[in-house]
């Protein structure tokens, strides 16, 4: 690649031979981490590769169908999860990462979550001073602010309404939108080119830069030579992410990590690195429970911007307790069919229902008790990764006060009937119904518990044998390596993570090019 | 013979049943240890009840493994007005589509875990029924499901999700289920609404029109276009307080 090539994203489907690369920096990922970086390194002169290990969607090429999108455009063609399959992992897989298919809920980085790290991890210098224009850079050029009350859908108005009824914290959420049709089709992709996800946004400005983007092209190995890596080796992928049997090599000088909680630690681990034993561990998912609540009147969760509104007021429960925040999940019928409880009659009955329904749910904030050690990505002997995460008592005390939260906010807003996600879902109409979920079972299977927010597995911290990157997230053990994605949080972060990821991206962009640069 | 109740309780442990945390993929053990065992029994030569009109052809499943899932989504979608019978929606190969697309050891272990599900054998051992799922009747078939989802083994859960979740994202990802569950589908785009070029850069983006809505009047400060109502119009808006600011919990920490 030469200086003066324009940059462009090649798609490695359609490789006919092997490809090599030698730029400055190797980017691997390309969601709100790896996009951040390669734009700010591509503005800064040097010559950057990206590998992607999805495809490129621009607006013009997704579909507003459950069907098409979960396979073409998630982790694991949708089916990521634990490995008892306990808790359902929804991540992004394509150009622009899960920020493609998101729900744009844009929140920094809570300020006493920052004092935690330092506290706690001794990572310094990551303060709210630190990141304060970084947050003001990302949300300028992101488009990021407060969603209009007025146009709040009526699936996220009953959050509103009820939390208001209870006389709890409520707050409209701010989101990475522009144009923004309000149609309700961000976990599909915006087909409008309104979501301002990385592929719209810092990839383009990347590629304009000179970056070149290979989408199709797996990660599969980082190739040592003493402290440094020197070349990363993936396979390119034909569009249904099977290999074509191409390779992608690419040799750098500096290469940066972002496949994001689950793949970054992959990565490392089967490449070998992890010689403190910390990679792929402490890995948090805020786990989530979800309600479903009939009214009365059409609800048409499937339409409308799916996160509008959110209430922190159980964040901070005290000491020992976990705490959870309140948001709404919008209601396509794949999405809720999956995840309902139940089978057979009572899952039809509830399906039927379907346009007046709304769904809520309550987000655990796990990593912040001193005993927590979260979950664990490893490799399975025959080479597919593989993520545990055992739930403690202290996150099912969560996750119960949560339903109990939610039933309380949608009985409070009107709702007729409000199920719980248990396989034998718990039926309330009335407040004092809301205490049969002390009676329910919480334990694994018997009651959906869900993610979109995989974290942690690369904590950063001081100590080398606790943690796997430094305070500026370069590896702890390796010169010219950095991981800028969800992984490098010590905890989970109590709020949606991409503004939190922007950020720091944001930020250690400049630190990476000045020790590498 | 040992009463149906103390059999479960005393002497069947799977392989790997007695540590529930233990992962997916002992189900591949579990199944194979159990139709080994059962390889020369009465039980285990109880055939699968192949059904005459599957669709496929297929890319993964068996068309025993296809009859075995179709007969599970007849119950896991018993028949109710309104609702396309699974066959309607071609689920035998929508789900094969999805489960081709997984790697080889997942494919082969959803294929066990989906022979496991329909042998007589483990129906014997594990339910006390004598029949493979798909020979039984509809009442057995249904006690059987409710069997591995309410099963104390965290391991026949963790199938029984597995299973579920494939006959369901085939069931209710066709289109032609959106009546039954009241959902209209997407709403029509209007070409002119895609922006032509990709999103404006940086300074520029500042200035650009909005595609629709209140732009910015001539010369004012640049505005947020105004996005549209959610289908169905709000309604009528309860008199609505500012958003609480200064919240000292993790709120986002927006000035």
């Amino acid at each position: 690649m030469s200086e003066s090539a324009p940059g462009r994203i090649v798609d490695a489907a359609e490789l006919r031979r092997d490809a090599e690369e030698t730029p400055d920096v190797c980017v691997v990922g390309s969601g709100a981490g790896g996009a951040v970086v390669a734009a700010r390194l591509a503005a800064r002169g040097l010559r950057v590769v990206v590998l992607e290990e999805g495809g490129y969607y621009p607006p013009e090429k997704v579909k507003m169908d459950e069907a098409w999108a979960f396979p073409a455009l998630y982790q694991e063609h949708g089916q990521r999860a634990t490995a008892d399959l306990s808790i359902t992992v929804l991540q992004g897989r394509a150009v622009g990462g899960s920020t493609l298919v998101n729900w744009t809920t844009s929140f920094r980085t809570p300020p006493r979550v920052l004092r935690h790290w330092a506290e706690v991890y001794g990572v310094s210098g990551l303060d709210e001073k630190a990141l304060e224009p970084h947050f003001q850079a990302v949300e300028e050029r992101l488009h990021i602010g407060p969603w209009p009350l007025e146009v709040v859908n009526a699936n996220n108005r009953v959050l509103w309404e009820g939390a208001g009824r209870l006389s709890w914290d409520r707050e409209v959420i701010h989101r990475n939108v522009f144009g923004c049709q309000n149609l309700g089709y961000c976990g599909t992709a915006c087909p409008v080119g309104a979501k301002q996800s990385m592929d719209q946004t810092y990839v383009q400005d990347a590629v304009r830069d000179g970056a070149r983007v290979y989408a199709h092209a797996r990660a599969v190995r980082l190739e040592k030579s003493g402290k440094r890596i020197a070349a990363v080796q993936a396979q390119a992928l034909d569009s249904s992410g099977k290999p074509t049997g191409r390779k992608v090599t690419v040799r750098s000088r500096l290469v940066v990590l972002s496949g994001g909680a689950i793949n970054s630690p992959q990565l490392l681990l089967r490449s070998g690195y992890d010689p403190s034993g910390r990679v792929g561990r402490r890995t948090f998912l805020h786990p989530v429970v979800a309600s479903a609540a009939i009214f009365p009147d059409k609800v048409e969760a499937f339409y409308g911007a799916p996160q509008s509104v959110a209430s922190h007021h159980f964040a901070d429960r005290g000491r020992g307790k976990v705490g959870f925040f309140l948001e709404a999940a919008p209601a396509q019928p794949l999405l809720i069919a999956t995840s309902l409880g139940g089978f057979g009659a009572l899952h039809e009955e509830q399906m039927s229902r379907l346009a007046y329904a709304n769904g809520l749910i309550a987000l655990s904030i796990d990593g912040f008790l001193p005993e927590e050690e979260g979950g664990t990505v490893s490799i399975r002997s025959d080479g597919r990764v593989r993520l545990d995460y055992p739930i403690r008592p202290e996150i099912w005390e969560a996750l119960r006060e949560g339903n109990k939260a939610l039933a309380r906010v949608q009985l409070a807003a009107g709702a007729s009937v409000v199920y719980s996600f248990h396989e034998n879902p718990v039926v309330m109409r009335t407040e004092s119904d809301v205490a049969l979920l002390d009676r329910a079972p919480w334990e694994p299977l018997r009651v959906g518990v869900f993610s979109a927010h995989a974290m942690g597995g690369c904590a950063m911290g001081r100590d080398p044998e606790k943690s796997v990157v430094d305070s500026r997230l370069k590896l702890h053990w390796l010169d010219n390596v950095w991981v800028v994605d969800g992984s490098v949080f010590p905890t989970s972060l109590g709020v949606n993570p991409q503004e939190t990821i922007f950020g720091i991206a944001h930020w250690a962009a400049d630190h990476i090019a000045s020790a590498g640069g | 013979m040992w009463r149906r109740g103390r059999y479960r309780r005393e002497r069947i442990l799977l392989p790997g049943e007695h540590e529930g945390r233990r992962g997916f993929l002992k189900w591949g053990l579990a199944g194979t240890a159990l139709l080994a065992v059962g390889g020369g029994t009465w039980l285990a030569t109880r055939r699968t009840r192949p059904l005459p009109a599957l669709g496929g052809p297929f890319q993964v499943l068996s068309p025993l493994e296809a009859t075995v899932l179709l007969t599970l989504a007849e119950r896991l979608v018993p028949p109710r007005e309104g609702f396309p019978r699974p066959m309607d929606v071609d689920l035998p190969r929508r789900a094969d589509a999805v489960v081709a697309l997984a790697p080889e050891a997942t494919q082969n272990e959803l294929r066990q875990l989906v022979r496991l599900f329909d042998n007589a054998l483990t129906g014997f051992l594990l339910d006390g029924q004598f029949h493979t799922f798909t020979d039984s009747t509809l009442e057995q078939q249904d006690a059987r499901i409710a069997a591995w989802q309410t099963s104390r083994y965290a391991l026949r859960r963790t199938g029984y999700k597995a299973l579920k979740k494939i006959v369901y994202a085939a069931y209710y990802g066709s289109p032609k289920v959106w009546p039954a569950v009241g959902y209209p589908g997407p709403p029509p785009l209007d070409a002119s609404e895609r922006p032509q070029e990709p999103a404006p850069k940086r300074a520029e983006a500042r200035h650009a029109e909005p595609k629709r809505g209140e732009g910015a009047p001539e010369g004012a400060a640049p505005q947020r276009p105004r996005p549209r109502p959610a289908a169905p119009a709000p309604r009528e808006l309860e008199e609505i307080p500012a958003p609480r600011s200064g919240m000292d919990l993790p709120q986002g920490g927006k000035p």
